[in-house]
């Protein structure tokens, strides 16, 4: 089942099962978390795709889509930066095994990109076992990914 | 998301609608199974409609690319947003797909 609470430190937490039914469950949530704090289309989707992205991963890979185990979301804005953690109950991957999508004939390659795709939308990611944290700053910072994504 | 074929001359052209995600994508690679079981040539695919690609869409989108150049078929992606282009820049697949701006022109180019 989907749960949503608000825990000690203000942030937002969604919990899902490990279903990819719920992915944009998760991502509506978030959108409708950001509504007021950015109209930024293109902030948006870059966060919409690495949050479902993460959130896939966990529940294919960490989980392995065994339902009984549930996928944890979340998240926060403070600062003008959101913050974003989703944490499955798998025991962690190795980032350096994963390979570039964009090198040689990688790019032939019909999966690996998602990983790619979250560390080139977002400002900031970062693993720790079965735990990925996240930050985009919404507002654009001089030589950001935001600036950098200007117009786009 | 929603896949509307239509047939101008020798040309397929398809219009997909919606989101192709990891929930939408196996729809599409369906579809396109059925186009390549015909062996169909020459296909121009509009993204006009198309709102949201994930990881997911583009890996089918690449795997149906090599089913149809295994029998010498031709793929054109017409009408992508300024942020769905930004993906296949990013993963450099637009480099392996053949992208232009606009359907008529894509179709124009297969005419030929």
């Amino acid at each position: 089942m989907f749960s949503e609470s608000l825990n000690k430190t203000h942030s937002h937490e969604i919990k899902i099962p490990s279903d990819t039914a719920y992915i944009r469950q998760v991502s509506r949530k978030i959108e409708d978390f950001l509504k007021t704090k950015t109209q930024n289309s293109s902030v948006l989707f870059d966060i919409r795709l690495s949050v479902e992205e993460a959130v896939k991963n966990a529940i294919i890979h960490g989980n392995k889509r065994k339902e009984n185990l549930s996928v944890s979301v979340r998240y926060s804005f403070r600062e003008g930066a959101f913050s974003v953690e989703i944490e499955d109950a798998g025991s962690g991957f190795a980032l350096e095994k994963i390979a570039d999508p964009t090198k040689g004939d990688n790019v032939l390659m019909e999966g690996g990109r998602g990983v790619f795709l979250m560390h080139k939308l977002m400002d900031k990611v970062l693993y720790d076992k079965n735990r990925v944290s996240m930050i985009k700053l919404l507002k654009s910072q001089r030589g950001g990914k935001n600036a950098d994504h200007k117009g786009k | 998301m929603q896949i509307i074929k239509e047939n101008k001359n020798d040309i397929l052209l398809l219009y997909v609608k919606g989101e192709i995600d990891i929930n939408t994508s196996p729809q599409l690679k369906k579809d396109f199974d059925k186009i390549i079981a015909a062996k169909n040539g020459k296909i121009v695919m509009s993204f006009k409609d198309v709102s949201y690609i994930d990881s997911s869409g583009l890996a089918t989108l690449v795997e149906m690319l090599k089913n149809l150049r295994s029998y010498g078929g031709k793929l054109k992606l017409a009408n992508l947003s300024t942020k769905i282009k930004n993906l296949f820049e990013i993963t450099k697949l637009e480099k392996l797909f053949d992208i232009t701006q606009e359907e008529e022109e894509a179709i124009k180019a297969l005419s030929a």
